[in-house]
């Protein structure tokens, strides 16, 4: 089983020996970004900037790294994730992209910047018509579009009960989303699909304030920015999960921007968000249940600004060796009497998805079933 | 579409594996057995060296190894397991060759491990019936969608298991 | 699987074998490496090995578990390379 690797040490990333090597930077200290440098003024970068990529100044620096360089081996990396403030060269990203590797990159901030996509070795004409089809044709596109919310909704309730039987009262919000979850039959649209996922979802997230046991200020759900710490958590979650179901439909012949829930892709690859709904609950929510309740993350994990709230390195931290473990979680899956891992099951629902597609079986989103 | 010697294979093994294959559908990658397989066969008998390419306009193929002397095709296999398919992709490279020019080929099928040779030859019931498969498999790749699931023993050890059966 | 593997070779091939390994498992101390790889990975990297060596004077041994569960890690002193994922 290949493993994600998560890099949160500045340094420089290189490819060496035909592997990936890792050389920290003598000085760790993280630069916030200025605004000068924000606006792009050239003028105002200090000259170190630019002489630091001569090749004299790394010769002299490597023997000095190489105390401290770590060499990650190749072939056991599935992708990898920079959070903090590295440097590498075209040299490095094309040795990614031959050896299939997607890289994450986030900004000083945590928020998710973008990915490397390495150019995709098997492309199949057939599935790709088939992605847009299912797009164009309105109906076809319902249909997709109402299982992922089907599962989404499923597996919220799921969370649900499992509190409900741990001396919290959470029928109301329950007999909510149950009602939400037959309403979607009935849905004529996307837009109103989406509707009714929304309201769901506002009432889901009101329900957490009594699963919660951290005196944690949380009402509702706020984006851009995260208002509290709650909402710190989920945003940081969620763009975690988004860049794991991106990795695997990378490893299928899916094309990540058509998508059937999301408008498809104007900044984002959007199928991934698509997917990506369906296992928030399982994978997302309960990291971030388990992280409060068991007190493993603190008021302190967080930075608290005028107006928002985020997860500072240590809470990012936390959070990515959470989900780690989570995404290695192993489940019986039923039909193929096998023990298979979380992130596995993202990558059925790929399967699961193209032979919808295809017209090889109708598709149902994971549900979970335990 | 150019059939090849993998076709063949697929189309007496599982029809709904060649289409998907056809199709670009790949999930070879995703298996260890295939990675297994596919690095015995490359060590075990240093056979880049030895292959020969035919790219015709309908199909493609590769011959591990042509003994010009006894005008004998060889074709080197791990297992006797799937012996049928291997003994039609070899009839295929006979019937091709044929078409070709070469007359009078030949074929031995080589299991090292199992110190087994089959000896091949190509009789004119065999060329009518792999002119109806070829046929068949343009139909079968031009259906919309893929042939059911075949549900037999030997799915589970296929790099298609996962996603014909979850 | 899980391999743990140590090796004895003269220092020029040694050095071959140590940028060879780098590609598939973890350095952990000098001429010791371990980690998760597959079957066939690991068929490849016993072939690779076999022609960097000299078989007359050079010494590999690797101990193969099905998983990191079938036994205890320890460390007494130096950790000189950890293994983690998160850096």
């Amino acid at each position: 089983m290949k493993k994600n690797f998560y890099i949160f040490t500045n340094g420089i990333l290189k490819r060496k020996d035909n592997t990936i090597c890792f050389e920290p930077f003598i000085n760790q200290e993280t630069q916030k970004p200025s605004k000068l440098l924000e606006q792009t003024d050239l003028t105002n970068i200090p000259e170190e900037e630019f002489l630091i990529d001569n090749d004299e100044i790394e010769d002299e620096k490597e023997n000095q790294n190489a105390k401290t360089r770590k060499f990650i081996p190749v072939e056991s990396i599935d992708s990898i994730y920079c959070f903090g403030e590295h440097r590498f060269n075209t040299k490095f990203l094309n040795f990614l992209s031959q050896s299939q590797i997607p890289l994450h990159i986030f900004n000083y901030y945590g928020f998710y910047t973008g990915t490397f996509y390495p150019r995709e070795t098997q492309v199949s004409g057939k599935l790709l018509i088939a992605q847009v089809q299912h797009f164009l044709d309105e109906e076809k596109r319902l249909t997709i579009a109402k299982e992922f919310i089907r599962g989404s909704l499923f597996n919220m309730i799921k969370n649900l009960q499992y509190y409900n039987n741990r001396q919290k009262d959470l029928s109301y919000f329950i007999d909510y989303l149950t009602n939400a979850l037959k309403k979607v039959d009935e849905v004529k649209s996307v837009e109103e699909l989406m509707g009714i996922e929304g309201s769901a979802r506002k009432n889901y997230y009101e329900s957490w304030h009594l699963i919660i046991n951290q005196p944690i200020d949380f009402q509702k759900r706020e984006k851009q920015p995260p208002s509290n710490p709650v909402n710190a958590l989920i945003s940081f979650g969620n763009s975690l999960l988004y860049t794991t179901v991106l990795g695997e439909i990378y490893r299928n012949q899916l094309n990540p921007t058509i998508s059937y829930l999301h408008t498809p892709g104007e900044r984002r690859f959007s199928l991934s968000l698509d997917i990506a709904e369906v296992f928030k609950p399982l994978i997302v929510d309960r990291i971030i249940f388990a992280l409060l309740n068991k007190n493993i993350i603190k008021q302190d994990d967080f930075e608290f600004h005028l107006n928002s709230c985020l997860l500072n390195e240590n809470g990012r931290k936390i959070f990515v060796k959470e989900y780690d473990e989570k995404l290695s979680t192993t489940i019986k899956h039923r039909k193929l009497n096998r023990s298979i891992s979380y992130q596995t099951l993202i990558r059925y629902e790929c399967y699961k998805l193209i032979k919808h597609l295809l017209d090889a079986e109708e598709y149902q989103s994971f549900k979970i079933w335990w | 579409m150019k059939i090849t010697g993998t076709h063949i294979n697929y189309y007496f093994h599982c029809k709904r594996h060649l289409w998907f294959f056809a199709h670009h559908i790949l999930m070879e990658h995703t298996s260890e057995l295939v990675a297994i397989g596919k690095f015995i066969s490359e060590s075990t008998y240093e056979r880049k060296q030895h292959e020969l390419h035919f790219v015709e306009e309908d199909f493609e193929f590769v011959l591990d190894f042509f003994d010009k002397n006894t005008n004998t095709i060889h074709e080197i296999k791990k297992t006797n397991k799937m012996e049928e398919l291997h003994i039609w992709q070899l009839k295929f490279y006979i019937y091709r060759l044929k078409e070709l020019g070469f007359h009078n080929v030949k074929g031995i099928i080589d299991y090292p491990k199992l110190k087994r040779l089959i000896k091949v030859e190509l009789t004119e019931k065999d060329e009518e019936k792999l002119n109806e498969v070829i046929k068949e498999i343009h139909l079968l790749v031009n259906q919309k969608k893929p042939p059911k699931v075949i549900r037999k023993s030997y799915c589970r050890k296929c790099s298609y298991f996962e996603l014909c059966y979850v | 699987m899980y391999v743990i593997l140590v090796y004895d070779a003269a220092p020029k091939r040694g050095q071959k074998v140590l940028k060879f390994l780098r590609k598939k498992l973890n350095w952990v101390q000098n001429s010791v490496f371990e980690g998760d790889i597959t079957e066939a990975s690991f068929m490849e990297l016993k072939k690779e090995i076999e022609q960097l060596i000299d078989k007359k004077y050079d010494s590999i041994i690797y101990y193969v578990f099905d998983s990191k569960n079938y036994f205890e890690r320890g460390i007494i002193g130096l950790e000189k390379s950890n293994l983690d994922t998160i850096i």
